[in-house]
């Protein structure tokens, strides 16, 4: 800087803003069949001055590197992820040579980003790698660092796009490497790109600097992320996204919608790894951030001006977005926690709960430890609103019915926050979403529910939310939103008949049932066998004919809804024998059709494996009983 | 794939999408390169293709060959009295730009060959005429272009489109497409205009078309935009006072071509935010979302089309398979005791 005279010196700075001009403004504005024309220009200018440079350097002789270890580096193509030496050999980067270095450098990066830019890829290519070459003589120092870590990002960017993510991830791990080492080791706000051609007035301030090369290092960690999905490894990639999401808030380069969806997404991720303090701490993240986006319009707001229209429609559809993904976060912990609980027969085992609720007292503790060590979203103003969310809900297993109720609590909140936005004129399938993650709160808080009439009511509830929408929607439109809620009525209706015999077989000891309780079993009976035989119905032809050939994501549920309609029938009370028959005769052709259809159909066995086994001997013994019927109806005649 | 599809066809059991083929002919441009000519109409369901590898032939439910006329297609497509008779119809014109698909729907531009479009319009209000005396019609219709994935509606009003051309187009509203609990589409937000004549129908067709975004490239009639028409015909029975309302809709979609022209690679990174200081980095989402295939949740993001792609879901999640349920353990207590011979004779419980 010191050697050009002012003059030539302020032209080259001229020429160079001039560049970033065309390269940045001007070339948005480009027509369509002459796109790259501000490109073009920016790269003129750009080789100017580099030839500038250049000739500089060839009258300045030979006054470098002589206090300087001048290694002359052996030139091999640096293949990266070898040069962790970067800080150990070569100039200091702070020596002439060392900025010399630097801005030939970023001429050559900068020249490099406009061929690629404007898809010349091998030119951008041999830029960039003149760029590393350049800089391989040099030591890491604040001069340069932002320059290793930018033209590694390019040089990314470039290999991932010809497929080659391998090499891409040389590049970008190596840059990661840079940075974390400068900060331990130095840490000082690094000279940006664009200062190496500004003048004295306009360098940057050091927070400036310091804003971009974050910015460039997060960029890294956005690049890795993808990298590592590209390479199948989703739990590391899965920590770069929420690396990056993290130094967005810290570094306050972020737009908050944005942010708290890709968070509420991310803690989706985390769900389905079981993590749940991370998925929980992403959504209280999510939810603090999303306030950020402003106010919502008034309604009144919204009839004045179709912009305030739109931003109403867009805040409260994002919200309810993101109240959708906690009400997966509770349903989903519920659930797992069950998956923890039951036996064998689907109850809960106070045994294991015993020794789970044991085993927490002692993962109390680690979880203190854990949240310290685990990425923290937020800065200082943020921290406390997203921990005060997070204690409105646990992260650890429900281990009663006490602390499933508070998690279901929270879920069935957040379901009224997200119906009121997707209601089910306009939004007809995320409302019976909505509706159906409902129904599973209810049926996972009543697994921990111990008295049997409460836990009958949870399940009427459920069929109450169900039945008059599964009823309602068009059967063509809504053929499988309502074959699942058909499933589930059926199901539900099932549980709710098995409960009112469990009430009643324990108020009263003995064997005989009152009528009350008969006609109410029947009629549950009946209800849950329609409802399966309603799924099955949907699965005709327009002529009302089965389809031999059950498609694979039917069949096992059509298989099992056949087993249990038998199952069904033969369990309907009634006192008169010729009831009974039917239903005994309806029961075995359905026992008969899981049978027949797994020996037409030999690879369905294995999706209904025990239902075949039960089938089978049921189609045994059934016969049997029903001979023993008309042989005692014959008889009693 | 002629699957029974169940489709907007009403009550009808034969619910299939019938597919025609119809043949350009060769243009001056074409005919003064003297170009050999490709696709060649085999019977009145075939064609022939000769591609590189050698001749194709392709089954449709109707060919059309060069020489048919714009009667000839509209006769053969005349679904205009279903649509009156209270179904829903629609017609879709889909091939590269060039092909003729607007010379099809719409005709040419001194309307002295008119296509589907216009004829439609006057056999509808033909039909109407004819049975004016025992149904009393209502026609509207809403018109929607699909650009850049979003849906415009066509009949918005010009006023102050000073900057038309080389910005968005002003106030051109928002669209979208929402189906009810009943299965019914419906356009929220998108106007309906009464017409009581093809030719105020037309018109209205006409003051649709002027709004489109014309694109100057390959094709000035409009290549990048889909067109959609609907004409709704609600008609009332004088006898018994029954309404039955049907649905026409006419669809002009953008250049095939541009189809293929997809998004970068699934492995190509992001580019633009490396070289702008942009606040999000939007690919982050996509990333994000496609950590796991089973995400429980994925926040709305994409496209308005992709709201009626069928997330099909399995309904095996409610048919549990590894804990063995309550309803087989019973179960096989009772083949025990059916077993052993005890006889059940009451309910079996």
């Amino acid at each position: 800087m010191a050697s050009f005279n002012s003059n030539e010196w302020r032209a080259i700075c001229d020429k160079f803003t001039n560049a970033q001009n065309l390269t940045e403004t001007e070339s948005r504005k480009d027509p369509e069949n002459d796109p790259f024309r501000s490109k073009y220009k920016a790269r003129d200018l750009l080789r100017e001055i580099y030839c500038s440079l250049k000739s500089f350097e060839a009258g300045e002789g030979e006054e470098d590197s002589s206090g300087e270890s001048g290694d002359q580096r052996p030139t091999e193509e640096p293949v990266d992820g070898q040069r962790e030496d970067v800080f150990g050999q070569g100039f200091s980067g702070d020596s002439p040579a060392g900025l010399r270095a630097a801005r030939l450098g970023a001429v050559e990066y900068y020249l490099g980003v406009n061929h690629v830019d404007t898809e010349e890829l091998s030119a951008g290519q041999e830029h960039l790698m003149n760029c590393m070459k350049l800089l391989e003589r040099c030591r890491v120092s604040s001069q340069n660092v932002s320059l290793f870590i930018h033209v590694r990002n390019q040089l990314g960017i470039l290999w991932a796009g010809r497929d080659e993510t391998e090499t891409a991830q040389g590049f970008l791990e190596t840059a990661e490497s840079i940075y974390q080492r400068y900060m331990k080791e130095d840490g000082s706000p690094p000279t940006d790109m664009t200062e190496y051609f500004t003048t004295e007035e306009n360098l940057l301030t050091h927070q400036e600097r310091t804003k971009r090369f974050e910015l460039a290092y997060t960029h890294t960690m956005y690049y890795l992320a993808q990298v590592y999905k590209n390479l199948g490894q989703t739990e590391r990639a899965a920590t770069y996204c929420h690396t990056t999401l993290q130094r967005q808030l810290q570094l306050n380069q972020f737009t908050p919608m944005e942010w708290a969806l890709n968070a509420a997404t991310l803690s989706q991720y985390y769900i389905t790894k079981g993590r749940y303090m991370e998925g929980r701490h992403c959504l209280s993240a999510a939810t603090v951030i999303s306030d950020l986006a402003g106010e919502v319009p008034s309604e009144a707001a919204a009839q004045e001006s179709e912009a305030e229209s739109e931003r109403r429609e867009h805040l409260r559809q994002k919200r309810a977005e993101i109240a959708r993904c906690w009400i997966k976060y509770c349903l989903n912990l519920l659930q797992d926690a069950r998956k923890q609980l039951e036996d064998n027969i689907g109850e809960l085992d106070t045994d294991r709960q015993d020794e789970l609720k044991m085993a927490r007292r002692r993962e109390e503790e680690e979880e203190e430890k854990g949240r310290k060590s685990a990425l923290l979203f937020g800065s200082e103003d943020t921290f406390d609103s997203i921990a005060s969310i997070e204690e409105k809900v646990m992260c650890l297993f429900p281990l009663d019915f006490t602390e499933a109720r508070s998690v279901f609590l929270v879920g069935q909140n957040y379901v009224t926050q997200a119906k009121d936005f997707f209601q089910m004129d306009g939004y007809v399938t995320d409302h019976i979403e909505i509706l159906q993650d409902h129904s599973a709160l209810f049926r996972a808080l009543a697994f921990f529910e111990e008295d049997m009439e409460r836990r009958c009511k949870m399940h009427k509830r459920r069929v109450d939310m169900l039945e008059t929408i599964c009823n309602d929607l068009n059967a063509q439109y809504y053929l499988l939103i309502r074959r699942q809620l058909m499933f589930e009525l059926a199901e539900t209706y099932n549980e709710m008949m098995d409960l009112k015999l469990t009430l009643a077989n324990r108020q009263a000891d003995t064997q005989s049932l009152d009528n009350h309780t008969i006609k109410k079993f029947n009629h549950l009976c009946s209800a849950s066998a329609k409802y399966f035989q309603m799924f099955l119905d949907s699965l005709c032809s327009p002529e009302g004919k089965y389809p031999e050939h059950l498609e694979e994501e039917v069949l096992r549920p059509a298989l099992v809804a056949r087993f249990r309609v038998a199952r069904l029938h033969s369990r309907f009370i009634s006192s008169s024998p010729t009831v009974q028959l039917d239903n005994l005769n309806k029961s075995l052709e359905n026992y008969k059709y899981v049978v027949q259809y797994c020996e037409a159909h030999p690879e369905a066995e294995a999706a209904v494996e025990t239902e075949l086994e039960l089938s089978k001997e049921m189609v045994g013994l059934l016969p049997l009983k029903i001979n023993r019927l008309k042989a005692r109806m014959a008889s009693n005649n | 794939d002629l699957e029974e599809k169940i489709l907007q066809y009403g009550g009808r059991h034969e619910r299939k999408i019938r597919v025609f083929c119809r043949i350009r002919p060769v243009n001056r441009a074409e005919a003064a390169q003297g170009g050999a000519v490709v696709v060649e109409k085999i019977d009145e369901y075939s064609v022939t293709l000769e591609t590189p590898r050698g001749p194709r032939e392709f089954q449709f439910d109707k060919v059309f060959s060069a020489e048919a006329s714009q009667e000839d297609l509209f006769h053969d497509t005349s679904l205009i009295q279903l649509a009156i008779d209270g179904y829903n119809v629609c017609i879709f014109a889909y091939g590269q730009t060039g092909s003729g698909k607007t010379f099809t729907m719409v005709g040419d531009k001194e309307q002295k060959n008119p296509g589907i479009i216009p004829r439609s319009f006057n056999a509808i209000f033909d039909i109407m005429q004819e049975n004016s005396c025992k149904f009393n019609f209502k026609v509207s219709a809403y018109m929607l272009e699909l650009y850049n994935d979003r849906l415009q509606d066509l009949f918005a009003s010009q006023a102050g489109e000073a900057h038309a051309h080389t910005q968005s187009r002003g106030q051109a509203r928002r669209v979208e497409i929402k189906r009810n609990r009943k299965g019914v589409v419906f356009a929220q937000g998108a106007e309906t205009k009464e017409a009581s004549s093809a030719q105020e129908l037309y018109a209205l067709f006409q003051q649709a078309c002027a709004n489109r975004h014309i694109s100057a490239t390959m094709n000035v009639e409009s290549s990048r935009s889909h067109l959609i028409v609907g004409i709704m015909v609600e008609s009332r029975n004088l006898t018994n006072g029954s309404v039955s309302a049907g649905k026409l809709s006419l669809v002009d979609l953008a250049g095939s071509e541009r189809a293929a022209k997809t998004g970068a690679k699934d492995h190509q990174l992001k580019l633009q935010e490396a070289n702008s200081i942009n606040k999000s980095l939007s690919a982050l989402g996509d990333v994000i979302s496609a950590l796991s295939a089973e995400l429980p949740h994925v926040p709305y993001r994409n496209s308005k089309l992709t709201q009626y792609a069928t997330r099909v879901k399995a309904i095996t999640n409610n048919a549990q398979r590894n804990v063995e349920s309550k309803e087989i353990a019973q179960l096989k207590e009772v083949i025990m005791k059916l077993r052993s011979g005890q006889a059940v004779e009451e309910e079996d419980v």
